[in-house]
């Protein structure tokens, strides 16, 4: 990249089951409170990337409510509608581009009381062969999928609910998780309900309210605003077939291509070696293992291994999803986003309890679709590289 | 649901219903000028920076990003900002009397609020005509509280 891009803020709400405010109100007070820590106006921005999504709000052009709390009155203005690592991608290529300095990304939902997940992802089954079927729906495809990943490599279903544990315990270090746990326990995971067999609701994310913005800056701005900018090294995204039945579900093929796209263009050869620390949209435990296989951050098929062994433990040898990830929270359209912003916690240090030790490099994974049909893969660095 | 079979294309019913949604709103502005309305008045809020008044008053002020709170009252009278003749009903049927929609600048306020136009014939609406607000007799705290405007 000629230009060079950096994250220089990030805020997040304290993601609830129900933020007890209208979204005008979580968003007005969510983008001054980032302003504020720089003492900068929205008329320091130059352009505005929301992201949310049409069905979840409940409103055709769902960003036109969204506008004037953000700061983009008379602004420029765009939207987009899968996820917030998409809104970061598209923040950045319009710095890129040259024609802008500064960029605010702002993706929000409210899963928690507004909308109830489950049925509208109900609503991205196909109506004509899918949804006639009666037996298919987020949670019972995310099911075919952990049966898929446990069967083909052998991960048992401890293994799994050690996977739940390990992020309800990183969560409880995170004060804006919504779903966490201080001493979770595999024991306490198999505890909970089986939804769809082998999903138990502690594999599961919690539905949340949330929203995260972050401020992206040529260097130059960069410069002038923050002595502790976040790189942007590299970035990538893959898709698959729209059908599960068309793809192995045990593993996930578009992560991979998005990321060996993103490390092409960071320079990282050697993401085991080179990356030190990984946040993952990962809405149930057993996507974990596939996608930071298909980052390759594990070997493939490793995931009952890595969890004996604690290797994406806060002090392992990977550190995956020190936030808990999708486990503590996961507000649609906002949870890449955090992810993001979670990796730009750890670059800059101040990630607190969950505090990764010597943290360059990052990569930050967002989803979309059933069974992450859709994949986006950021790489962030403290070198400007 | 069964699939209806054409020589190459296949139809199926379907519905769109998404789900029901409890949309939370920001009601301090709509509340403040309802309960205004029980007393045929009408409030909105200023912002102290730009001074902008707004009806309904939202918490911030779009231009200068700050929160608002201070309440302005403001007069019942304005002039017509721009208005329509509805000649069919929201769902375009055809109606036998034709309604003027219009937005109101009230005196006081700089936004509109929309009411609609009797006591003229539609010909003879024009924009920046004065026109007033004629009250329902036993005003109950809501919009509609605002029966209609007519000339002023």
């Amino acid at each position: 990249m000629e230009r060079k891009v950096a994250i220089i803020g990030q805020a997040q709400t304290k993601h609830s089951e129900d933020i007890g405010m209208p979204r005008e109100r979580m968003l007005f007070e969510l983008v001054k409170g980032l302003f504020g820590q720089f003492g900068i106006t929205r008329h320091d921005i130059d352009t505005f990337v929301l992201c949310s999504n049409d069905f979840q709000v409940g409103r055709t052009i769902s960003n036109v409510f969204e506008d004037t709390p953000v700061g983009a009155y008379m602004k420029d203005e765009t939207k987009v509608e899968a996820d917030g690592v998409w809104a970061v991608t598209y923040a950045t290529t319009r710095i890129l581009s040259g024609i802008y300095d500064t960029a605010l990304v702002v993706a929000n939902s409210l899963g928690g009381s507004e909308f109830r997940p489950y049925l509208i992802m109900d609503y991205q089954l196909n109506p004509t062969y899918d949804r006639q079927l009666g037996f298919l729906n987020e949670l019972s495809t995310a099911a075919l999928q952990a049966r898929s990943y446990m069967d083909k490599y052998g991960m048992t279903d401890a293994q799994l609910d050690m996977i739940a544990a390990r992020l309800l315990r990183n969560a409880a270090k995170n004060p804006n998780a919504l779903q966490a746990k201080a001493d979770a326990t595999p024991g306490y995971v198999a505890g909970s309900d089986y939804l769809y067999e082998p999903l138990r609701k502690l594999h599961c994310y919690p539905f949340t309210d949330g929203a995260c913005a972050l401020l992206l800056a040529s260097a130059e701005k960069a410069k002038d605003l923050t002595d502790n900018p976040v790189w942007i090294a590299g970035m990538g995204d893959s898709i698959e077939s729209y059908y599960v039945g068309e793809r192995d579900l045990f593993r996930s093929r578009s992560t991979r291509l998005a990321a060996e796209r993103a490390y092409k263009m960071a320079g990282i050869s050697d993401p085991m070696g080179q990356i030190d620390v990984a946040e993952v949209s990962t809405k149930f435990a057993h996507q974990e293992p596939i996608i930071c296989e298909a980052l390759g951050l594990f070997e493939e098929g490793s995931g009952g291994e890595v969890a004996d062994k604690g290797l994406s433990e806060i002090d392992g040898e990977m550190p995956v999803s020190p936030s808990g990830g999708g486990l503590g929270a996961y507000p649609f359209s906002a949870a890449g986003a955090i992810c993001v912003a979670e990796c730009f916690r750890q670059l800059t240090g101040s990630a607190g309890d969950a505090q990764v030790a010597n943290a360059g490099a990052a990569v930050a994974h967002g989803q979309d679709g059933f069974c992450a049909q859709h994949n986006a893969v950021i790489v962030l660095s403290k070198e400007e590289g | 649901m069964a699939f209806e079979m054409g020589p190459e294309t296949r139809q199926v019913q379907g519905t769109w219903d998404v789900t029901t949604y409890r949309y939370k709103i920001e009601g301090k502005g709509m509340k403040l000028l309802c309960d205004a309305m029980k007393e045929k008045k009408i409030r909105g809020i200023r912002c102290n920076e730009c001074r902008t008044v707004y009806v309904p008053g939202p918490t911030f002020c779009r231009k200068c990003h700050i929160d608002i709170d201070e309440v302005v009252e403001v007069k019942d009278t304005g002039e017509v900002g721009t208005f329509a003749v509805l000649m069919a009903d929201m769902r375009g049927n055809p109606v036998d009397t034709e309604r003027v929609s219009a937005q109101i600048k009230l005196d006081g306020a700089d936004t509109w609020l929309g009411g609609t136009i009797e006591g003229i014939d539609w010909h003879d609406v024009k924009i920046g005509m004065r026109v007033k607000a004629v009250w329902a007799d036993n005003p109950e705290g809501k919009l509609s509280d605002i029966d209609h405007f007519e000339p002023a």
